[in-house]
């Protein structure tokens, strides 16, 4: 029996033209301004599942209870104070050394300002496959990462909380900016 | 519980032996490495020196001790998959549902004993019936 009879999808190389990943809005309530985060989530294996979890089921009350803001979903922004819009990428999975290319181009083709959230055992440090010949030991080799959340996978209030340690960073470099 | 603005107040409830982090019971361990042995991940640094126990008893034998020098597990390699703590024959490592511990450096990922020791308090004090006890420090030896 031929690959050809058996109707298998043909392996490609390169990076095909696919459209933008859309991202996940999530609204965030510094002490003097709103910020709403673009998150995007780069799934590239099982932990991407309980990224999907966080952003969809009942993150309002996941995020209650982990972080100290709101988290919302699109199109519910308040009008009240000014806005800063930020990128985080999300990478979740184990990320191989023929897929890091693409998430160099993923994060090189962000908007500033940007931050990245390492989301797994995997991105964080290969985990499992830390002596693979064939997965990245970590995304921070090619791209600066801003929170390592461990876990494998890790909860899905984790990665709230991954947002909430992002968020306080991000405030802390401001105040020590603009004092 | 509702908060003014309709979120709810609290979390979700999640059951007490979740694979959240690993906690350790200091005086439980005998340095005895099986964990570190058995971890499919290599993520478990134990070290240890031997003490020597002077007899107490005339003409008794001096004795020799384990005495814990490190115990770390790098949870930015952790597979949480619950090996050590299923091999540790002396109950020193149990589960904790704690998971909200990301960190800016991935050094600071890898908990120490004293931060080990500091996830013994997590426990979920009111979960379904499924909650087991951090268990008791072994007295003696």
């Amino acid at each position: 029996m031929t690959r050809e009879s058996l109707d298998l999808p043909s392996p490609t190389f390169g990076l095909p033209v696919r459209p933008a990943p859309s991202p996940t809005r999530v609204e965030w309530r510094s002490q003097d301004r709103t910020f709403v985060l673009s998150v995007v989530n780069f799934g590239l294996a099982c932990c991407s599942v309980e990224f999907l979890a966080a952003v969809q089921g009942r993150a309002e009350a996941m995020a209650a209870g982990t972080i100290d803001a709101r988290a919302r979903h699109a199109g519910v922004v308040t009008d009240d104070g000014p806005r800063t819009s930020i990128e985080v990428l999300v990478i979740s999975g184990t990320c191989t050394d023929a897929l890091a290319p693409a998430v160099k181009v993923l994060y090189d083709q962000m908007p500033e300002p940007k931050r990245v959230v390492s989301f797994g055992a995997c991105s964080n440090t290969g985990g499992p496959y830390w002596d693979s010949y064939s997965v990245t030991k970590g995304i921070d080799q090619m791209i600066p990462v801003d929170v390592y959340v461990p876990g494998c996978p890790p909860r899905p209030e984790a990665l709230l909380g991954a947002l909430g340690e992002l968020m306080r960073d991000h405030d802390d470099q401001r105040g020590s900016v603009t004092p | 519980m509702t908060r003014p603005d309709g979120v709810p107040a609290q979390g979700p409830v999640v059951s007490p032996r979740v694979h959240g982090v690993i906690a350790l019971v200091e005086e439980n361990c005998t340095s005895c490495m099986l964990c570190a042995r058995e971890c499919p991940d290599w993520c478990l640094y134990i070290e240890s020196h031997t003490e020597t126990v002077p007899a107490t008893t005339p003409g008794g034998r001096d004795r020799s001790t384990h005495v814990l020098d490190r115990f770390a597990i790098d949870f930015s390699l952790c597979m949480y998959c619950g090996i050590c703590i299923e091999v540790c024959p002396f109950d020193a490592l149990h589960w904790s549902p704690e998971s909200d511990y990301s960190e800016g450096s991935l050094l600071d990922l890898t908990h120490e004993r004293t931060r080990l020791s500091g996830w013994r308090a997590t426990p979920a004090a009111d979960g379904p019936s499924d909650v087991r006890e951090p268990p008791d420090p072994v007295s003696g030896s």
